[in-house]
């Protein structure tokens, strides 16, 4: 088996040990709420309408008989989380409807901004941040320190807002939400369209029109924008110091005695190296990441994931949705993960051979 | 001495100290500089500066400095008081993540072996988990708890956010600590403090503790800023409600 199949495996191996770490915490928050709230997750779809308050507190008393909930955590655990891995996530009120394929309707969405998110400020930010680095103490790598420091700082919501005001408001160039109304209905009700992958991008090219593809596009613009800043200035300036540290080191000197240009010491040896602790950063905050998401979903009315839940919800206590939303969010997190550390095998062999460095 | 002088002399630290020392005056003086006139229905680092029903923005003037919002929620008010609560909410998570995570990871590195492993697995899978998440969680779980809004750890009333963003952030703290402590327990300094008798609380919390403390507080230094933000854009999209600057922007957005 080549190194790298072997690497992905052993990698696997982890996820499902991260998610038993992270359902086995949820579910220890969970059990704080009382049986009788914990017992609203199995109320029937459908209650009939002559149903009084006395009613209910029986119905409530026998779910909670039926189901267990006043055994040990242990045991409700096991229970729980074997309901979960048969898709049985139980039915959300708020939403009035099941919860998994309610999630599973908006992973599209999500993951189109998690996609073009990273394929715009991943490359970015290593490309800005080996530039800086050539260009140390230079007029590139001033403003380069600036706009990182710039991006840093402005917290993602607020540039939202300020993006929104200019470039909707104001100029009308780029809208919120996800398609605008009249490639939304062709989509959803024409029935001309067939979702493919559930990528608008890629649908609309898949299906022949690529206006849809454009609209999805101008659509997204905003939200990648948004996300994209303060991540790629993180990336950029540990980017740069990392080149920095590989430029100091023995190896760089002798590729140049050895008559290696400058670029192609930077590029081939100094940025080969520095990329491991860059993407190992970045896989390390892809939960942030996805918080970025959810944050930038509701204030661009982005129909995600996060849309969803949060609008939905906000007002009613909706215990099992957002258990859902939870458990689905790690989810989310994980083949991100993956995709990163694979990059990083790819990259460097020390890691695929699992050799300590 | 030296250090401080060093550090005094340089235009950068000097400026960076300038803005730390405003923020913390702005939060200490808060009662002085905006003072709360304890209106009933306001929440929190909110204040009117006129009628409730005068939906239109006021530019500034003499009541409002730096003008209102819709409903007259004065600005200034709450810039200066939304400094209160934010220096109070992102230290506190700071600390306490920074607190969680040293622990973590020194007991976890000192002990080595499988149990560095195990401590080592929890991280990771912790580090899969985005926080918003688990608050919007937490803060529906808490609404049934019989002290509803809040927590109570150790006689304290406890900010469930805080509680969240501190359970989620502690781990690059175990991470690096845990690391380090693997390492420096290989010391010769150790060992002999070891074979003179020395108790393993303290070679951990005398010898080991100050020796893999540093970045730890360039961690958590870097933290203070973020969980405040965090704070203001789960507030902003409706989940939770518990930074006045981002209630402030969501009066000002609608």
């Amino acid at each position: 088996m080549p190194p790298i199949l072997r690497f992905i495996l052993r990698r696997s191996l982890f996820i499902p040990l991260s998610f038993f770490v992270i359902t086995a915490t949820l579910f220890g928050i969970l059990m704080l709420a009382p049986p009788e709230a914990r017992a609203e997750l199995y109320l029937p779809p459908r209650l009939p309408p002559n149903f009084t308050e006395e009613d209910f507190q029986r119905l409530i008393q026998i779910i909670i008989r039926d189901h267990g909930l006043d055994d040990p955590m242990p045991v409700q655990y096991v229970r729980w989380l074997s309901g979960l891995l048969q898709g049985d996530w139980g039915y959300s009120p708020a939403l009035d409807g099941e919860i998994l394929p309610s999630l599973l309707a908006r992973v599209p969405a999500t993951s189109e901004l998690a996609i073009y998110t990273s394929l715009f400020f991943i490359p970015l930010g290593l490309v800005s941040g080996v530039l800086a680095a050539r260009s140390r103490g230079r007029l590139i790598d001033s403003a380069f320190r600036l706009s990182a420091f710039i991006g840093t700082s402005i917290p993602p919501f607020i540039l939202g807002l300020w993006l929104l005001s200019l470039f909707y408001v104001a100029l009308r160039w780029f809208p919120p939400e996800r398609l605008s109304q009249a490639s939304g209905l062709f989509v959803s009700s024409s029935g001309e369209f067939t979702s493919f992958t559930g990528l608008l991008t890629i649908d609309g090219l898949l299906n022949g029109s690529p206006d849809i593809s454009l609209d999805a596009l101008r659509h997204l613009a905003l939200p990648v924008l948004t996300l994209s800043l303060s991540h790629w200035a993180t990336l950029g300036r540990l980017t740069r110091s990392s080149v920095l540290e590989e430029m100091e080191r023995a190896y760089v000197l002798a590729a140049r005695a050895r008559g290696v240009s400058r670029s192609g010491v930077v590029w081939r040896h100094a940025f080969r190296n520095a990329l491991v602790p860059s993407l190992n950063s970045t896989a390390l905050s892809a939960a942030s990441l996805v918080t970025g998401i959810y944050v930038v979903e509701v204030v661009f009315n982005f129909n995600g994931i996060a849309e969803l839940v949060i609008r939905s919800v906000s007002a009613s206590p909706d215990i099992g949705l957002a258990t859902g939303f939870a458990v689905f969010s790690v989810l989310l997190v994980l083949p991100i993960m993956l995709a990163l550390d694979v990059i990083q095998a790819v990259v460097d062999p020390r890691i695929r051979e699992g050799v300590a460095s | 001495m030296r250090a401080v002088v060093r550090f005094l002399s340089s235009g950068p630290s000097l400026l960076g100290l300038l803005l730390v020392g405003l923020f913390f005056a702005a939060a200490i003086a808060a009662p002085t500089l905006a003072p709360d006139y304890g209106a009933p229905d306001a929440p929190p680092g909110l204040q009117r500066a006129g009628r409730a029903i005068d939906r239109t923005p006021h530019p500034p003037s003499s009541t409002a400095p730096l003008g209102t919002l819709p409903g007259q929620w004065d600005v200034y008010f709450t810039i200066i008081w939304g400094t209160r609560a934010a220096l109070r909410f992102g230290l506190g998570v700071a600390a306490g993540a920074a607190v969680l995570g040293t622990l973590v990871g020194l007991l976890s590195g000192y002990a080595g072996g499988l149990v560095h492993k195990l401590t080592m697995a929890v991280v990771d899978g912790f580090l899969t988990f985005p926080a918003l998440a688990g608050f919007f969680l937490i803060e529906r779980v808490v609404s049934f708890l019989p002290e509803a809004g809040g927590v109570i750890v150790g006689g304290i009333q406890a900010d469930p956010l805080m509680l969240t963003l501190i359970l989620f952030s502690w781990m690059p703290y175990a991470r690096i600590i845990s690391s380090s402590a693997l390492r420096l327990k290989q010391a010769d300094y150790i060992e002999a403090s070891r074979a003179l008798g020395a108790r393993w609380t303290r070679v951990v919390f005398q010898h080991i503790l100050p020796n893999v403390i540093s970045p730890a507080f360039v961690l958590a230094a870097r933290d203070v800023g973020g969980m405040v933000i965090l704070s203001a854009a789960f507030t902003f999209i409706g989940v939770g409600a518990s930074s006045p600057w981002g209630l402030l922007i969501t009066i000002g957005r609608d």
